[in-house]
């Protein structure tokens, strides 16, 4: 199956270096594959995506009405595989972020120290878009603030595992990646007799679970998912996510704030709400502390979660925490928290604000990737050895007029992993996304999504910029 | 406990699958019974447009009134909002909101339905009268599929009342419309027509076979009223229908006050009351139509009251 594919100059996760040398832990799949043959797969394929559709695994981009044309999540049937003793070290990596980050958020809100002692500078943290100074003096309940997180990861040319992002808001993705097994383990059961996936089914219970852990004030929380509703893009797994875990999937609109406390509207009157799992971004939880023209919220929704009376996950004010210029200082956060070093490095990133970096920036755009520290989904981003005279001379502009809004990094060859391409099987460049609960315990899902630039060449990954995905399978002892 | 946002929407949900389905009979039965139609006699077509109050809105666009413009504007136009492709596109975009609520072969179903309705896919190519019948065959797969799979919470009861409301006002206006299309003047008004055509009336409302076995004899337009009305035990007769609605209704209010009732009690039992002992000859007597219309504007009030009482605060 693999005669005629070329692995590329980047990390191939399949093979060495050519179709001969493939990586032992890949062996048995490879063998399976090739009893499967590349029509199987491609007919397989196709059922694979019916499927989907047919579990209506569909987005819709934000900009199109009620009859915008719906797509499924562009789907890979070529598993990326992971051996446990990786996961084993990403894993801790990853416990040891967020515990540090949860410790900076707590800091940040109260006592300050971390800016005290001269680790990171007032004026970034205040310059934050995510910063929300409403939380000043607050503490969650638990004391976390981030109870789901996703982190995105990549592989270098050598296959060293690095943090690219902090997705500490309302990361998505994660029906997909529970969907994606399903699909695998229903059109292509083959692929996994002879060796041991670690499960992932468990992901809804945990996310019950760490929700629950949240209302420390009854045993018996009454939890609902707040979503904007079907226009959003990710809407499928909102509602997903609640019919998984048996929860109610409300709009804002259909809460109330009453008394210090929040409401449900029900068919028998207003009912008492303990829990919110919210997928609004901070700005449009609240129009009456927030954006003041948002109708996805609900009004005196954080006097309510100030006042201890409900709880929000996440807490509002963790957008602080990933911004991509604070994320440069996450490895400062490790040491000077928990006394650790970091176990999944970052990437090397230049911060536009300080004038050394910017001017090293301004001199290597076309070798570098410029990003916008607010933004998410690949826009407001500049690939210098993809891009056009006119568009860096045009990102140049836009960083000299405000350097806060800018970092910059050194353009990373993503691993890649065999994908099929209109039929036949080419290198794809792929990040990873481990989904981290933490309640009580913390839980971090045993691989995560991996997002596909299905594009030949692409480096982008974002669905939103035509990427799509790939089940995640930990395998080993 | 159950939001009034998702309760509303089970009921739409619902009646958008029933109306879907009896647009569909109403085609299919209208198509079979043109082949029939010796030249010159009632003109089946224009009357399925006034079963759904849409004549303004057709005869603004479709000035020739040719009879695929009738079948275009019922099955596949998408500017018509009570065409089938319209009420499936609707159903599923209130299923979509509340798909926690549903279960996954529910939504399953109405999502296949969805997907099967849009262009190029295969029903299309279909003769006219498949098409029909396997979308009529996919929203009766929802009803049983909800029927199997959903607990009989007050999720369950609001999806039964959409249906039941929806396939009342349906009845009655099939038999209105086609009572006075098969009935030119009333002096012929108990006179035998066209014994065909009366077949093809219980056929629209899909009650023919159960016609047969409960009328054993010669089809007379007062026992097919009479039968349509107020067969008891008949599942899309408007009396069946209003005993339904009346006793999910009964089981949906957890207080109600029997000294006191509110509007929404009072009106449930008077219409069950009257549809349950009311005779056919009174009807006819004091105008068919006359007691359709009056229906229809009770089933309006009712909806109206469902609405306020259980949809918004």
């Amino acid at each position: 199956m693999f005669s005629s594919y070329q692995p590329k100059n980047s990390f191939d996760e399949y093979f060495k270096d050519n179709v001969n040398s493939a990586r032992e832990i890949l062996i048995p799949l490879l063998s399976s594959l090739d009893n499967m043959g590349l029509e199987e797969l491609n007919r397989n394929h196709s059922a694979a995506k019916k499927l989907l559709l047919r579990h209506g695994a569909t987005f819709r981009l934000n900009d199109t009405g009620l009859k915008g044309t719906e797509r499924i999540l562009p789907f890979d049937p070529l598993p990326r595989i992971i051996s446990k003793d990786d996961w084993v070290t990403l894993e801790k990596g990853l416990e040891q972020r967020l515990e540090a980050i949860d410790l900076f958020l707590d800091d940040i809100y109260n006592s300050q120290k971390i800016i005290n002692d001269g680790i990171i500078p007032r004026e970034l943290i205040e310059s934050s878009e995510g910063w929300r100074p409403q939380m000043i003096g607050f503490k969650p309940p638990l004391n976390k603030w981030c109870q789901i997180s996703g982190l995105d990861l990549i592989r270098d040319r050598e296959g060293d595992w690095h943090i690219l992002e902090d997705n500490l808001r309302c990361p998505s993705g994660v029906a997909y990646f529970l969907e994606n097994r399903l699909v695998m383990k229903n059109i292509f059961p083959n692929l996994f007799s002879g060796r041991i996936v670690k499960p992932i089914d468990e992901y809804p219970s945990y996310l019950l679970k760490t929700l629950q852990e949240l209302a420390v004030w009854t045993d018996t929380p009454k939890i609902v998912l707040l979503t904007p509703g079907i226009f959003n893009s990710a809407y499928f797994e909102h509602s997903y996510l609640a019919q998984e875990m048996g929860i109610q999937l409300v709009q804002g609109h259909d809460l109330v704030c009453n008394d210090d406390y929040v409401y449900l509207k029900t068919t028998s009157g207003l009912k008492r709400v303990d829990v919110i799992y919210r997928r609004i971004d901070d700005d449009f939880l609240d129009p009456l502390n927030f954006r003041k023209d948002s109708c996805l919220g609900v009004s005196g929704l954080l006097d309510v979660f100030k006042a201890g009376h409900v709880a929000l996950a996440n807490a509002p004010g963790t957008g602080i925490a990933d911004d991509k210029m604070i994320y440069s200082f996450v490895p400062k956060m490790i040491k000077y928290y928990l006394d650790e070093e970091i176990i999944i490095k970052n990437v090397e990133t230049y911060i536009c604000h300080y004038q050394k970096d910017r001017e090293y920036v301004l001199e290597n755009l076309s070798k570098l990737v410029v990003k916008s520290v607010a933004e998410a989904g690949g826009y407001g981003m500049l690939i210098g050895p993809h891009s056009t005279t006119s568009e860096i001379e045009e990102f140049a502009n836009k960083i000299k007029n405000n350097p806060r809004n800018f970092i910059a990094q050194p353009t990373l060859e993503l691993s890649t992993v065999p994908s099929l391409c209109d039929g036949e099987l080419y290198p794809c460049h792929v990040d990873l996304r481990p989904y981290i609960l933490r309640g009580k315990d913390s839980w971090v899902s045993p691989g995560g999504l991996t997002r596909v630039a299905l594009k030949k060449g692409s480096l982008v990954v974002n669905s939103s910029q035509g990427g799509g995905c790939k089940d995640t399978w930990v395998v080993g002892k | 406990m159950l939001l009034s946002r998702v309760a509303e929407s089970l009921y739409w949900i619902n009646r958008y699958l029933e109306r879907a389905e009896n647009i569909s009979r109403f085609v299919e039965v209208s198509e079979a019974m043109s082949l029939d139609c010796p030249p010159g006699s009632a003109e089946p077509w224009l009357p399925l447009i006034d079963a759904s109050s849409d004549r303004e809105s057709f005869d603004k666009r479709f000035p020739e009134k040719k009879p695929d413009d009738v079948i275009n504007f019922l099955i596949r136009d998408r500017l018509n909002p009570n065409s089938i492709i319209s009420c499936i596109q609707m159903a599923r975009e209130n299923a979509r909101q509340i798909r926690d609520v549903m279960t996954t072969e529910m939504w399953e179903q109405i999502n296949i339905l969805y997907w099967n309705m849009q262009e190029g896919e295969a029903i299309w190519n279909k003769p006219r009268q498949e098409q029909l019948s396997e979308i009529r065959r996919e929203c009766q797969l929802f009803y049983g599929i909800t029927d199997a799979t959903l607990s009989k919470d007050l999720a369950w009861r609001f999806s039964i009342l959409g249906r039941l409301i929806e396939r009342a006002d349906k009845t009655s206006r099939i038999l209105d419309v086609k009572y006075y299309l098969l009935l030119p003047s009333l002096d012929e008004l108990g006179g035998v027509l066209d014994e065909l055509q009366w077949i093809a009336l219980l056929r629209s409302a899909g009650a023919y076979q159960m016609f047969r076995k409960a009328v054993q004899n010669s089809i007379k337009p007062n026992s097919v009223a009479k039968f349509l009305l107020l067969d008891p035990i008949f599942p899309r007769s408007v009396r069946y229908c209003l005993d339904g609605i009346s006793n999910t209704l009964k089981t949906i209010d957890t207080s109600p006050s029997t000294e006191n009732p509110s509007e929404l009690e009072c009106m449930r039992g008077l219409l069950q009351a009257k549809w349950s002992y009311i005779r056919i000859e009174d009807i006819i007597n004091h105008g068919l139509h006359e007691a359709i219309d009056s229906l229809q504007m009770d089933l309006n009030k009712l909806n109206v009251l469902i609405q306020e009482k259980y949809f918004i605060n």
